[in-house]
This record gives structure tokens, C-alpha cells and sequence, in this order.
């Protein structure tokens, strides 16, 4: 998965927390267990639909990466699904056809994962798939070079593509020292650099029972799915893993960087880092995002779009994730307004430093931060990924509800505080065409 | 087929879920009321479908309807700038709306509790809309913004001039968003006219779906939009399509590394032989949806000739267009697009299997079954179904598509995929950097 689809996959997590679940079934309709080999196995039964979403995340990723094997967990995914010991490319890319289904595998910053759905009478079949493909790839070397070609072509469509060479710019000047710079797909030199026993190493590191969680979501029966996943998952040998060494602190650049780039469109970046997800200020500063760049009452958008229209896209993000989290506030301009648009965005950081936050703005705020996480947990594919990220990330089952409470409970001064404390060390990435700075 | 089709439909296996039929009223005034109970979550999706968009403009409208759009949503005389956006996003909800040739449309989404003031809120906006003359000039760069967004991104580009060039000459082809010219030149006048004539009761779908009965949408309806009043004048029907006989190509210097490749037939339309419609969707899956497609499997997996490969179907009231688009090397180019005329030459010739018939089934069960996981995606293809087709023909879809046999997916390739009549839209790298 590149970096811009994690970027919008944790956005819409970190703006949809789960809060008001309201139209439930009377009991829980979640099962959690875990095998006797670690494995975490959830089934949410979820009788709207005749589908099912499977996911399956791994502890791997770029978290875990270095400068010189960057993209290696993504890399390592997509050539899983091209083979398994069983059955090559084109049977497999049938069986999935067949059952309505859609299989995808990526690496992401703190997880790693397959993700597929079918049609829920379809359901042994589709779990069968995940596992074959977790537990038996082919990792065949005649696959890696075509895999490389196809990522190193990605690459540079991410390149090509104004926004989403501008986050990596950022990410990459915010997170100096830190993993989080890399990019999830990787770079040029790194895929280049990647041989077949390195990510058959890096499968056999990563892909055991105690780092991966299983979640089925559907019109299924949860005890047959635990039954199932037992069968196929159980056998998968277990070992005690040691933790995962500290990693470095980000060292930001806090400066401005002006990168020239052919494209109608300017792309504005401002980033600072922020709370982890589990930080207690994790909450005040995604309602902090939120009164500033979410949704079309957010300030940005009132301000530097419907007022003054000197910018297209003005938004904020703020994904949820294990290590420092980096806040960033975005727009898309054109060139002749980009220096306008800019001291605008930094008047708007100014002014929710210097002013408390009125009420019925942070209440705004907040209806629409639950709101939207609410929204987000209504399909069975993000319902499944939504219950397997929270338990990869150790936040556990309870999180949802913890957010939402920590959400309510945020007032202006929370919001004012962490403006000052995480609004400060900013770093700013500029990209557009030449001349239009 | 995008646009026109997917929805709903009751589930076939498995438990079917507990989804009833959809009630459809045309009140008094013309407005016509769908709703339908779904209580897959405490969401109610309410969108407003207008029977108006890009086709209806006159050429000195052009971009009208995609400005009304734009403007409707920031506030009415009771309701200034800004309010809407907030009062919907406090609520918990969303609004977003979008503009088509065929129709414009609005959708809001909110907790259940909330369906009133939401309906409130698309019915005062439906006839009410301030144009306050500062918001409407800031706009225009907005809209100049998004004529240049779409540029930036080649994917949608390719899309949007390969519709541009396969109805060249028709206003299917004209672009949607307007001429810079004419946007700058746009007055309140000029815009207000144009919503005062297309904004009426009888253009108007009004589409309720979540956990609401029709009793409970009822008299929220005849407080609202059954009031509206307004001038009746039927619509102008859209003009025939002209053939793509002999074809028309179109190569674009691009600032991107990689080229682009799109080529387009035009096909069966709700308002054209709606009967081929099935044979076409499932021909589009057979040809070019997922890993398992043909063109995925030889262009892409076999011959390597290209990064990514896809084909799509969608229609309009009058035409319906099959594209083809793919993301390659530049030195490719030529393999590629011979490689995809040979595949589309083999299923006219020796049709498809039945193996393959069967998954393309499955593939359109499964859009449907996904689509009725939310209320607006059951809201949305009843909307779009009752502006471009029928209620009708769009509850008997999948039942249709299940009766067609391979021999008509390769009459439906005979009949639209000609090799002459296509359209081809090329990105070339212009190496400038």
C-alpha cells in the first residue's frame, strides 16, 4: 500500500472512532479468541448484507524497515499473492473471481496485511484463500522481478502525482532518523536492492501466528468461523518473539522546502508531530485537526476556500499510529495564490494558539470527528479492519469507546494547549511548478 | 455499468437480509418520492436527484449546472453561508453532491434522529438558494481550481477527454465543469434564470433510506417538498448520440513519466437498446474487472505490456461507453494497443466460456450485495435509476442479467466492439523533465 492510500485509510480511521455504535444487536455481536499458537481471531456477525470482508493484519511493516530494505513488507505482500504452494497466479486470481470476491495484500507503516471480501455463501472458501496465501506463498524468485517492475512503475506514478510526491517530502524531512520517513512502497534504490532470500527472510521473521490477527466480519455464524480459522490457522507453529527494540526519536527538520514540479496545482504542506495513538493528547489534538481541516466547517476550508477561494483543497490530517503521529495541514492552490494561501494557513495556526476555541465550533468539531468514525465502521471490510488495526496496534477492543469518551470530555483549553505544545516545530513542503514561488 | 446500474437487488443465496421493496409515490406537484426501511445502521441517507445536467445547457450555459452544484449548498436567505455545512457536520452527518450529463445530485447523511431538519435543509435548498453575489464570485476560483485538479491527475483525465472525444459534437462531449471564458464571465442573473427554470418540482427524486418506515417519512415529505411549487415544463429529451463510425484519435503531451492509454466504444443505454445492457456488463467484466479479466491476463500478466489495465462501462440516457484504459511504458504503446484490439478481436470472433459467464455473474452479484451493505448506496442507484431508467428495470436487473447466455456477450462484442468505430485517447510523456 503507498503512502497516500495509508494516508487516507488512517484518516478516515482517525476521523471515524467508533463512538456511537447505536444500531447494534442487543448482545455483542463480537467474538474474540486466541488460539493456542497466539493467533488472534475476531468474527463480528453482521446480518445487513449477504458479504463478508476478511482481514487479516501482521505486526511488519515500514516500522520496521530500514533505509537500505524500504518497501520490503509491501514488496513481501505483493508477491504473496501471486502464487501459493498450491496454485499459481492465474488460478488464484479465478478462485477469488469466482466467488465475487476481491483479495489485496500491502505493507503499511505499523501493520501489514491481506484484506479480501466475497459473498458471504462464500465464506469457507474466501478464509481458505487468506490462509493459503498467508501460510503457504510460493515467494517464487521468477515473481520478484516482475513484482519490482510493477512497484518501481508505481513509484514513479507516485512521483508524477503532485500530492502525493509532496507528502512523502514531508514525511520524509518531519521523520529524519526515524522509520516513519520511509515511504511504504519504497524507494527506487531499495526495491532495486531487495533479492528474493531477503524477503523470504522477511517473510519467516514476520509472518507468525503471535504478530497476526484474523477478523471476519459478515453474514456468517462466528462459532463455524472460529471452528474454520482453527482448522486452517491452528497448525501454524507459535514461538515466543522478543520485543520490538526502541526506535529513535524523530529529529524534524522545522524548516521550508521549496521542491519545483511540473503540474497545474501548488501543493501547501505544513506538518508537526504529534501524539501517538495511545497518547492521552491523542484525542484533544484530532479534535484540534478536525476544528481546523475537517469536513467543509472546518477553518481551513471556510476560510481559505468559501472566503477567500485561495485554495481548492484545504484539510488536515492526522493519522492514528504507534510512534509519533504527524499532523499535517494541507492545501491545493493555484501557483499565483500559493503565497497568499500560505500566510493564510499560518495566520489560522496563529489564531488557534492565541484563541480559545468558541463552544459551538469545538462542538461542530466533535459531532462531526464521531460522526465520521461511526460512518467508517459500517461496511464489513472496514468494520474487519477497523477491529483488526485497534488490536495490532494494542489498543484493544475497548478502544472505541475510549476515544469517544476522551473526545467529549476535550474543552477549549485542551484544544488551545496542544496547539501551543504540538503547532510549533513546523516543517513546510511547497510543490509546484517553477516560478510559481 | 457505472453510473446507470449498480444496486441493489434482493440477495440471492445466503440469508437474504431483511431489506423490503422500496415504495415509490409521485406526489401532486411531480416530486417523486422513493424510500425504503434498511436498518443496517442508525444512518439515513436522504439525496435529492435533479433531472438536469451538462446535456440541458445551452452552449452559453455551459457549466451552469456543475456552478448550481457548487453554490446550493451555501445557504438560502433563512440560512447564511457556511450554516449548512456546519449544522449537517455537528449532527455527525455529511453532505456531498456531484454533477452529471444526465442529472445533478445532492446527498446529505445523518444519524436517524436527525432526518428532519435534513430533509429541511434539501428542500429549502432545492428552491431557495441565496446566490449571495460575493460567495458566487470567490467560487469561480474554486471552480478554476478543480478544472485544474482533474488535469493533475492522469487517470481522471484520460476518462474525462475520452468522453469528450467519443461524443464529440453531442453535449455528452462538452465539458462539464465549463469553459474558463465562461465561468469568469457567469452572473447571478444568468444563473439564477437557469435554476428557476431546471429547480422544479417535476425534476425532482427525492431518495429517504435507512432505518425510517415510509409512514415516518410521509408527513416530514408533505411538510416539505410536497409544497414546493413551480412551473412544469417538461424536459427537453437529449439528442441522439452520432456514431463513432471510422473513429476519432487524440494524442496528449503530458508532463508524467508514463503514458496513458485509453480507448472507448460507444454501447447499449437506458434510453438506447437497454435490452444489450446486461450483455454488456457482463462483456466489460470478461474483458478488463480484476486480476482474472482477459485483458489483466494477457496484456498485463502474459505480455507484459502494461503496469495497470482496466475496463469500464458506463452510460448515460443515451449512450453508453466501454473504455479501456491502461498505465504503460511509452515504447509500448503500440504492442499494447494492438495486444487489446487481438483480445477484443477474439471474443467477437470465439466468444466467451461459460466458466467465464459464470464469474462475471458472480462479479455483478457481488457489486450488487456490496452496494446494500449503506443506505447511500441503495439511496444512490434508486436515484440514478429513476433519473436515467426505471425503478423498475433497475429492481429487475440481476434477474436479467442471469438469463444471458455467452452467445449474446459475443453478439454484444460484435455489435459495439468494432475495431474502425473506437475512440483512442494517448498521454505521451513530453520528456521535459
Amino acid at each position: 500500500m503507498s503512502r497516500r492510500r495509508a494516508v487516507v485509510l488512517l484518516l478516515l480511521a482517525l476521523m471515524a472512532l467508533p463512538g456511537s455504535v447505536r444500531a447494534q444487536a442487543p448482545a455483542d455481536p463480537v467474538r474474540m479468541v486466541r488460539l493456542d499458537n497466539g493467533l488472534t481471531v475476531i468474527v463480528r456477525e453482521n446480518p445487513v448484507a449477504p458479504v463478508v470482508a476478511v482481514a487479516l493484519l501482521v505486526r511488519m511493516g515500514s516500522r520496521w524497515e530500514t533505509p537500505d530494505n524500504a518497501g520490503i513488507s509491501n514488496f513481501t505482500h505483493a508477491v504473496m499473492v501471486k502464487g501459493t504452494t498450491r496454485r499459481g497466479g492465474g488460478e488464484l486470481a479465478d478462485a477469488v473471481a469466482s466467488l465475487g470476491g476481491k483479495i489485496s495484500a500491502a505493507g503499511d507503516v505499523d501493520y501489514s496485511g491481506i484484506q479480501a471480501t466475497a459473498l458471504a455463501r462464500f465464506w469457507r472458501e474466501l478464509l481458505e484463500l487468506t490462509a493459503e496465501l498467508a501460510l503457504q506463498p510460493r515467494l517464487a524468485a521468477e515473481e520478484i522481478d516482475r513484482e519490482r517492475d510493477w512497484l518501481l512503475s508505481r513509484v514513479q506514478r507516485r512521483r508524477d502525482n503532485a500530492p502525493s510526491r509532496a507528502f512523502d517530502e514531508l514525511y520524509a524531512a518531519t521523520y529524519r532518523g526515524h522509520p516513519y520517513a520511509l515511504p511504504s512502497i519504497g524507494t527506487r534504490e531499495s526495491l532495486g536492492r531487495i533479492d528474493h532470500a531477503a524477503l523470504v527472510r522477511w517473510y519467516r521473521a514476520f509472518y507468525r501466528p503471535e504478530r497476526m490477527t484474523l477478523v471476519v466480519s459478515g453474514q456468517v455464524s462466528s462459532s463455524e468461523v472460529i471452528a474454520e480459522a482453527r482448522r486452517l490457522f491452528g497448525g501454524a507453529p507459535g514461538a515466543a518473539l522478543p520485543p520490538d527494540p526502541p526506535l529513535p526519536a524523530p529529529r524534524s527538520a522545522a524548516e521550508r522546502l521549496v521542491v519545483e514540479a511540473q503540474a497545474q496545482q501548488t501543493q501547501i504542506l505544513v506538518g508537526g508531530l504529534a501524539p501517538s495513538l495511545d497518547h492521552p493528547d491523542h484525542a484533544a489534538v484530532k479534535v484540534l485537526s478536525t476544528i481546523l481541516g475537517g469536513g467543509m466547517a472546518g477553518r481551513l476550508f471556510v476560510e481559505l476556500r468559501d472566503k477567500s477561494a485561495l485554495a481548492y483543497t484545504a484539510a488536515s490530517y492526522y493519522d492514528p499510529v504507534r510512534e509519533p503521529g504527524l499532523l499535517v495541514l494541507y492545501l491545493g492552490t493555484a501557483p499565483a495564490n500559493s503565497a497568499q494561501a500560505e500566510q493564510a494557513l499560518v495566520r489560522e495556526i496563529q489564531r488557534i494558539r492565541d484563541t480559545p476555541v468558541p463552544e459551538d465550533e469545538l462542538a461542530r468539531a466533535k459531532g462531526y470527528l464521531l460522526g465520521r468514525y461511526a460512518m467508517d465502521r459500517r461496511t464489513n471490510e472496514r468494520i474487519a479492519w477497523h477491529l483488526a488495526f485497534n488490536e495490532v496496534e494494542g489498543v484493544g477492543r475497548g478502544y472505541p469507546d475510549r476515544f469517544r469518551r476522551a473526545v467529549e470530555a476535550v474543552t477549549a483549553a485542551d484544544v488551545q494547549r496542544v496547539a501551543r505544545a504540538y503547532l510549533t516545530s513546523l516543517t513546510t513542503v511547497i510543490l509546484g511548478p517553477p516560478g510559481g514561488r | 455499468m457505472t453510473p446507470s446500474a449498480p444496486a441493489p437487488a434482493p440477495p440471492t443465496a445466503a440469508k437474504p437480509a431483511a431489506t423490503p421493496a422500496p415504495t415509490r409515490e409521485v406526489l401532486p406537484n411531480g416530486v417523486v418520492l422513493i424510500t425504503q426501511e434498511h436498518r443496517a445502521a442508525d444512518v439515513v441517507s436522504l439525496q435529492l436527484w435533479m433531472r438536469v445536467g451538462g446535456r440541458d445547457e445551452r452552449p452559453e450555459e455551459l457549466g451552469l449546472s456543475h456552478y448550481l452544484e457548487h453554490m446550493l449548498f451555501k445557504g438560502t436567505p433563512t440560512r447564511p453561508p457556511g450554516s449548512i455545512d456546519r449544522t449537517i457536520e455537528g449532527l455527525g452527518g455529511s453532505s456531498n453532491a456531484f454533477t452529471s450529463y444526465d442529472f445533478t445530485h445532492y446527498d446529505i447523511v445523518v444519524p436517524a434522529a436527525h432526518v428532519r431538519p435534513a430533509l429541511e435543509i434539501l428542500a429549502d435548498i432545492a428552491v431557495n438558494a441565496a446566490f449571495v453575489p460575493e460567495e458566487l464570485e470567490a467560487e469561480k476560483q474554486v471552480v478554476f481550481e478543480e478544472m485544474r485538479l482533474t488535469e493533475d491527475d492522469p487517470e481522471k483525465f484520460l476518462s474525462r477527454r475520452l468522453s469528450e472525444l467519443a461524443y464529440s459534437g453531442h453535449p455528452y462531449g462538452r465539458p462539464i465543469l465549463g469553459t474558463p471564458e465562461l465561468v469568469r464571465s457567469l452572473d447571478r442573473e444568468r444563473l439564477n434564470a437557469y435554476y428557476k427554470k431546471h429547480y422544479v418540482p417535476r425534476g425532482m427524486v427525492l431518495v429517504v433510506v435507512g432505518p425510517v418506515t415510509p409512514a415516518q417519512v410521509r408527513p416530514l415529505v408533505t411538510a416539505t417538498f410536497a409544497r414546493l411549487g413551480g412551473p412544469s415544463a417538461a424536459r427537453t429529451p437529449a439528442p441522439p448520440v452520432p456514431p463513432l463510425t471510422g473513429g476519432r484519435r487524440d494524442d496528449v503531451p503530458r508532463p508524467e513519466q508514463q503514458a496513458y492509454l485509453g480507448l472507448a466504444w460507444q454501447a447499449a443505454a437506458t434510453g438506447v437498446a437497454a435490452e444489450d445492457i446486461q450483455a454488456v456488463d457482463l462483456l466489460t467484466y470478461i474483458l478488463g474487472d480484476g486480476p482474472s479479466s482477459r485483458l489483466n491476463r494477457t496484456v498485463r500478466e502474459d505480455k507484459g505490456l502494461v503496469h495497470s489495465i482496466e475496463a469500464t462501462y458506463v452510460t448515460r440516457e443515451q449512450s453508453g461507453l466501454v473504455s479501456v484504459a491502461a498505465r504503460l511504458d511509452p515504447k509500448n504503446l503500440d504492442a499494447a494497443e494492438a495486444a487489446i484490439l487481438d483480445v477484443v478481436r477474439r471474443v467477437r470472433d470465439e466468444g466467451v466460456s461459460e466458466a467465464e459467464r459464470q464469474r462475471a455473474i458472480v462479479t455483478a452479484e457481488s457489486f450488487y450485495a456490496f452496494d446494500i451493505e449503506t443506505a447511500e448506496g441503495l439511496a444512490k442507484s434508486y436515484g440514478q435509476a429513476e433519473t436515467t431508467w426505471t425503478l423498475d428495470d433497475e429492481l429487475r436487473y440481476l434477474e436479467r442479467l442471469r438469463q444471458v447466455t455467452a452467445a449474446q456477450i459475443q453478439a454484444a462484442a460484435r455489435k459495439y466492439l468494432a475495431d474502425a468505430n473506437l475512440a483512442r485517447v494517448r498521454f505521451l510523456p513530453s520528456g521535459s523533465r
